[in-house]
């Protein structure tokens, strides 16, 4: 059986909502990159780069498996391995 | 609403700006062929193409939160994808020329038709590296 293309989904909207509806923009700032990176992270159309996941990671003050999760589309529950 | 005041990134605008010039500048051409026959002078309109230096956007700062990593990355897709069409496009006229005229053809020229050819090829290049980065930024560039 064919296995679905890998992506890297993530929580980050969840955790703005729980970090006090921290905005994009002042998550952005606070990562370095434009308010426009965070809604196409946000909207899964852009896979961060290690040193971002970790900066992502880092403003929320959690691990970066708290943020980000590592699967496929076709069985999205099912970790690549 | 202006295009500055559009929820846009830089580059996006730049694009948009970028396809405006070409889409004025190729009007211009078949206007100026139309009234004026295809000569040196038609080289004249592509002057136009230098608006998009006016663009305030064409200054993108390549550094800073302004210029991300995900800015930073369709950038370099936009103008390797402009790249691999130009070459395309160069070895598509040269294959096509060579089975019109001749593979042994000696072929003359004047200079103005060779800048043109120049011109079209710069304007191809930006069509591409514009219409790629605005692809890129409406559907994602994970693929």
């Amino acid at each position: 059986m064919p296995e679905g293309r890998p992506t890297i989904r993530n929580h980050i909207r969840r955790l703005r909502f729980e970090s006090g509806e921290l905005s994009q923009e002042e998550l952005g700032k606070r990562c370095g990159v434009t308010r426009h990176t965070i809604m196409a992270l946000e909207a899964g159309k852009y896979s961060p780069s290690l040193l971002l996941a970790f900066r992502i990671a880092r403003a929320f003050g959690t691990g970066v498996e708290q943020v980000f999760e590592y699967g496929d589309i076709g069985n999205p529950g099912r970790p690549v391995s | 609403m202006t295009l500055w005041n559009v929820d846009m990134t830089d580059s996006e605008k730049w694009s948009v700006w970028t396809l405006g010039v070409i889409a004025l500048t190729t009007t211009a051409y078949f206007i100026f062929v139309a009234l004026r026959g295809h000569g040196p002078a038609t080289i004249s309109v592509f002057a136009l193409t230098a608006l998009v230096a006016i663009n305030k956007r064409s200054f993108r700062s390549v550094i800073g939160p302004r210029f991300d990593e995900r800015e930073s990355e369709i950038a370099r897709k936009a103008l390797l994808t402009s790249f691999r069409v130009m070459w395309l496009a160069v070895v598509a006229g040269f294959v096509i020329t060579g089975h019109i005229k001749g593979w042994d053809t000696t072929l003359s020229l004047p200079m103005w038709k060779l800048a043109e050819i120049f011109w079209w090829l710069s304007m191809l290049m930006l069509a591409v590296q514009a219409g790629t980065t605005l692809l890129l930024y409406r559907r994602g560039n994970n693929a």
